[in-house]
């Protein structure tokens, strides 16, 4: 472990109203001078690892690159010439030194990625000094060493190829408050070109984000492509055009994992299956059937009938083939929003329940169980929906890990049944709120979870809030989900960025920021503090081709603090 | 009853099978239900035209090109597939024909566009027969020709490699309900480089908007540059880079004539000018002045000293200059959200007001007119926000258009006071309510206007609401809006479209457009700009827009 020390307030409060602005989340512990620093014409980034694995030399490479490429100037009124002079005379770093500690084992970035949720390392100390011209960057796993990366990249601002700062020496020592950081991504309701999900990647990269949680199907459609079961996607999928085949999706996990972040596939169901009905009709119950309202959420209706002992075994089929193939240690089964109506007219259901003489409480209980018992088998841990657990009242595993999405509100109970739980509240997190009413024939309908949910209210969320001290280990992080009815690759980008990065930093930050103040005091969301950053971050999504939106006026952006209510 | 009963139903079987996807929908519209070829040689001929102006000759290519490179599949299950026994079987079309009615006098689309509202003849009749004879297309202007190859260019689907429509035999006499159809962007926010503009001119004469209101320059920037006045932009644009120089203007001007489209440039006045402080210093009252809350809508604050005369010669003299720079009869002088508190607080205008022995109004009534007397000699119609009518006690010319934004209900009250109208309303048309609140530190702010204005909503809008027969007369027409707070070249095409085009239709088609017939349009003219290159969004699902009515809230 890296120790955390805590620094003063005095240098915190100079860091505030000074430079350091740029990074995003904001690191655990943070130390910052005056002094203009810039990188050498020969700068370069030396990996002093004996037999360092191909991807951490890979994500140095693209580091390296990307500080030649970058050209992000700094925000400020009048223009950054007047930076010119300190930048002639800014002591000069020839190269970053990436260490790790002694002892610490030499693994892949891909692999230290993919462990266990909770036995990962992403701590690094990094430091810039302004009295010698090497920059060094210590971690305990090639993992740290690539969250240090991506912090470096984010000092600098460019002037006429030169990149400098103005707040040096640097002292960091960073680790994450939560080690899941997630981004939840539909790619059923509407689908999203493989090129869209890797320039995401690299955007979630940026902001040291941990977890991409793939929504990959819904009742619209089912892109993925499961060899055991083809009609999935041959049938079910929007158009042959619009499949993940098993190599893009091993091409998106590979690309994920190097660069830090773990894939979770979330096979939805029992609800939100129509689009198997397309392949398989006889696994569907209430396939289409209207009025779709009566029978589920959102259309089209249709649900697995999970009575069935042949649905079952499709079931275990499918959950076993797809997390057999998939690198990392979870998977999700989802298991929101399931309607009841729909098995209650369902005459096959009916049937099944008739035969076995038991109740659809029962049946989905023993379903669920069923699916958790392949993931089980496959070394995966299960996640699940927290109206699974609060509605319905399911059995499931000790590990398993509840995605609570209807209200934050709901953390605290699925806490009292000693489950493990991520945030992902729709009050809070959902990035679709407030894009109106997408139904047909309905005027005067709106978004189901209006209001739009703005970075500083996705900020304010506090992960412990209401959970008692010994249950607060059960909370693994969070995560920000785009749905994607009104959301394809048009606007992919302007929805989620930059307010997915206030996700980002409230698990990685967690309640007290660097110089010792909590992150949710008061004029937190102020434009001269995290605003300030977030701003600058948007600028640097923009430069590396992320159609990141505007928060503000840039008269706003300029002026720190002048904007605010 | 029982034959009225019918004539009801034939009225909603027409209605819920919509023969084509144009939009906005033609006045007067049948179609048949015969599938035609388009020739791989197929051509766009001018011949009948003497001396056919440039701006329809280049209209004519992109058509052609539009035609050929579009490849939008049929929106419906199976995006096609299903069409190849209907077309393979189908007669091939190689000509469309345009020509001019008889003694119509040949001018550009430029020119016809850029007449007077009244003036302007957009009107066009066209003809596709289903035997493979030449297609024709008719009206008595080119800008009417213009409107008609827009029409053409969105019968056509393509399908493994053939490009062909469902509904031959097509026959429409088209022209609009209403003479203003706009978009209005505000540039001043946040800058949009001119290759933004010019594509959203392009997606805007794809569904027959007529006027760009250009919202060029605000509190925050200045970035148009005016000969005489160069001092504004550049020391209140963002950036050198962030200007809109002559050579722009020329250029964004000309392009949207080409395109059927006038640009009505906006200087808002008196209010929204705190930037002019950058050069002009003592033109400005309570420049950034703090609180903003107490002296302007938003930050910063700083209006205009319209009580100074000076203020008055200065603003006459940039809004002249501006007014050469474009070509079109409308001009508008803004007028919105004027803050009292700004110069109650401001020593210079007491002393100026006391000087003169007038009240604020009186003043102001003053600018007011000085600015519409300028405009006036240049050959200008004003166009001001409704507040110049409503809450300002100032005097107006007859002939001034009134933006009506703050409320539809307002509507009304402009009309009876007799003056022509313009609907920009927020609760249906502005398009950046709903993304929620933009000032810093207030977790729990929310947009202004929320929610979000639905196409749906924008839609149904009913410009005639509550007004008489002699009131409705005033109804110009109306438009949607895009503020850029929270906007910019990140995301200017998925705010504006495809829900901008829903007041297309509505003013070109007129009110009462059913919202369930609507969506199926609606998605495929939005599937066509993301062909065209324009990030138009998917309101739906792609499950359901290949089934239309299936996501309907009662389906």
């Amino acid at each position: 472990m890296v120790a955390l020390i805590p620094f003063p307030l005095l240098l915190g409060l100079v860091l505030l109203s000074h430079g350091a602005r740029a990074l995003w989340p904001i690191p655990r512990s943070l130390t910052t001078g005056s002094s203009a620093v810039k990188l050498s014409k020969t700068f370069a980034i030396h990996v002093d690892i004996a037999h360092p694995p191909q991807d951490l030399l890979d994500a140095v490479a693209r580091s390296t690159s990307r500080l030649q490429t970058d050209k992000f100037q700094r925000l400020v009124l009048g223009g950054v010439s007047q930076d010119i002079t300190a930048v002639h005379t800014a002591h000069e770093i020839k190269s970053l030194i990436l260490a790790l500690t002694a002892s610490a084992p030499v693994r892949n970035l891909s692999e230290e990625a993919t462990m266990a949720i909770n036995s990962r390392s992403e701590s690094y100390t990094l430091s810039l000094p302004t009295h010698q011209a090497q920059a060094i960057l210590t971690a305990n796993s090639t993992l740290g060493l690539f969250r240090g990366l991506a912090t470096f990249e984010q000092l600098w601002y460019d002037l006429d190829g030169t990149k400098y700062l103005l707040n040096g020496p640097l002292e960091i020592a960073d680790e994450p408050a939560f080690p899941y950081r997630g981004f939840s991504f539909d790619t059923s309701r509407n689908f999203y070109p493989v090129s869209d999900i890797l320039r995401t990647i690299d955007a979630m990269s940026m902001v040291k984000l941990s977890i991409l949680y793939w929504h990959i199907i819904d009742s619209q459609s089912f892109p993925l492509e499961v060899s055991e079961l083809p009609y999935l996607s041959v049938k079910g999928a929007y158009s042959t055009n619009e499949v993940y085949s098993e190599q893009d999706v091993q091409q998106i996990v590979a690309y994920a994992n190097a660069r830090g972040i773990d894939v979770i596939m979330e096979l939805d169901s029992p609800g939100h299956t129509t689009a198997i009905s397309y392949g398989y009709p006889q696994h569907i119950a209430c396939a289409n059937k209207s009025p779709w309202a009566t029978y589920a959420s959102e259309p089209p209706a249709g649900q697995l009938r999970i009575a069935s002992n042949a649905t079952i075994q499709f079931a275990k089929t499918l959950f076993g083939s797809v997390s057999s193939k998939l690198h990392g240690t979870m998977t999700s089964s989802g298991g929101d929003e399931v309607n009841l109506p729909c098995w209650a007219e369902d005459k096959e259901t009916q049937a099944d329940l008739a035969r076995t003489n038991i109740t659809i409480e029962q049946a989905l209980d023993s379903f669920i169980g069923e699916v958790q018992g392949v993931l089980k088998k496959n070394g995966k841990v299960p996640f699940i929906k927290s109206d699974m657990v609060l509605t319905h009242n399911v059995t499931v595993t000790n590990d398993t890990v509840v995605v609570v999405w209807q209200k934050s509100a709901d953390a605290p109970a699925v806490a009292s049944r000693n489950l493990r739980l991520i945030h992902q509240p729709s009050d809070y997190f959902y990035l679709d709120c407030g894009a109106g009413e997408w139904l047909g024939a309905d005027i005067l309908g709106n978004s189901w979870c209006d209001p739009f949910k703005t970075w500083q209210r996705a900020y304010s969320f506090d992960p412990l809030a209401n959970l008692t001290e010994p249950q607060q280990h059960l909370v693994l992080g969070g995560q920000m989900p785009i749905w994607s009815e009104q959301t394809d690759p048009e606007n992919l980008d302007p929805i989620v960025w930059p307010r997915l990065a206030s996700g980002a930093e409230v698990f990685w930050t967690g309640a007290t920021l660097p110089d010792g103040s909590p992150r949710l005091g008061p004029n937190t969301t102020s434009g001269t503090q995290v605003l300030a950053r977030l701003h600058e971050l948007r600028f640097r999504l923009v430069d590396r081709g992320v159609r990141a939106i505007a928060l503000q006026p840039k008269w706003c952006v300029l002026r720190p603090g002048d904007c605010d209510l | 009853m029982a034959r009225k009963l019918a004539l009801l139903v034939a009225a909603l079987v027409a209605v819920a099978s919509p023969a084509t996807a144009l939009w906005p929908q033609p006045r007067n519209i049948t179609t048949g239900s015969t599938a035609l070829r388009l020739s791989p040689g197929f051509t766009i001929s001018l011949s009948s035209i003497d001396g056919a102006p440039e701006d329809l000759v280049q209209a004519v290519t992109r058509t052609e090109s539009y035609i050929k490179t579009d490849k939008l599949g049929r929106l419906v299950v199976g995006r096609g597939s299903s069409d190849v026994a209907a077309y393979s079987r189908a007669k091939t079309l190689s000509q469309l024909t345009l020509s001019l009615s008889h003694g119509a006098k040949v001018q550009s689309i430029t020119t016809e566009a850029q007449k007077p509202l009244e003036e302007r003849d957009e009107a066009y009749t066209l003809t596709v027969p289903s035997d493979g004879s030449a297609a024709k297309l008719t009206a008595s202007s080119t800008l009417g020709l213009f409107h008609g190859l827009t029409t053409f260019g969105q019968l056509w689907y393509e399908n493994d490699g053939t490009i062909y429509t469902m509904t031959t035999p097509v026959d429409i006499e088209d022209s609009p309900a209403y003479p203003y159809r706009g978009f209005m962007l505000d540039t001043a926010r946040n800058f949009f480089p001119v290759s933004d503009i010019l594509r959203t001119l392009d997606a805007m004469s794809w569904v027959k908007i007529n006027t760009f209101h250009w919202h060029v320059v605000d509190s925050q920037s200045f970035p148009l540059e005016v000969p005489g006045f160069t001092d504004l932009a550049a020391k209140g644009a963002y950036d050198p880079t962030m200007v809109y120089t002559s050579a722009d203007v020329q250029n964004i001007v000309a392009y949207a004539g080409a395109r059927g489209i006038d640009v009505m440039v906006e200087i808002d006045t008196p209010g929204h000018t705190a930037v002019i402080s950058q050069a002009h210093p003592e033109f400005v009252a309570c420049a950034q002045a703090t609180p903003w809350s107490t002296f302007a809508n938003e930050p910063p604050a700083g209006q205009l000293r319209f009580a100074d005369p000076s203020v008055t010669q200065y603003t006459t003299e940039l809004l002249h200059a501006v007014a050469e720079m474009f070509p079109g009869t409308m001009l508008s002088t803004g007028g919105d959200e004027l803050n009292t508190n700004c110069y109650d607080a401001d020593a210079e205008t007491q002393s100026l007001l006391k000087s003169t022995g007038r009240t604020l109004e009186e003043a102001l009534d003053v600018f007011v007119q000085a600015e519409q007397k300028t405009l006036a000699s240049v050959g200008k119609t004003p166009v001001v926000w409704e507040e110049m009518v409503l809450v300002q006690n100032v005097t107006l010319s007859s002939d001034t258009l009134v933006l009506v934004w703050i409320s539809s209900d307002d509507v009304k009250a402009v009309a009876q006071k007799g003056f022509k109208v313009i609907h920009a309303a927020s609760n249906f048309f502005y398009l950046d309510c709903g993304g929620g609140g933009w000032v810093g530190d207030n977790p729990q702010g929310n947009s202004w206007c929320d929610p979000f204005k639905t196409w749906q909503l924008g839609y149904t809008f009913d410009p005639l609401a509550n007004l008489t027969t002699d009131e409705a007369k005033l109804v110009m027409g109306g438009q949607h809006l895009l503020w850029t707070e929270q906007s910019g070249p990140e995301n200017l095409d998925p705010i504006v479209w495809p829900r901008a085009a829903s007041s297309a239709e509505l003013f070109w088609s007129g009110a009462g457009g059913n919202v369930t017939s609507a969506l199926p349009r609606l998605h495929d003219v939005s599937f066509r700009m993301r062909q065209r290159g324009v990030n138009s969004i998917n309101l739906q699902p792609l499950w359901c827009a290949l089934r239309p009515d299936a996501c309907d809230l009662n389906a």
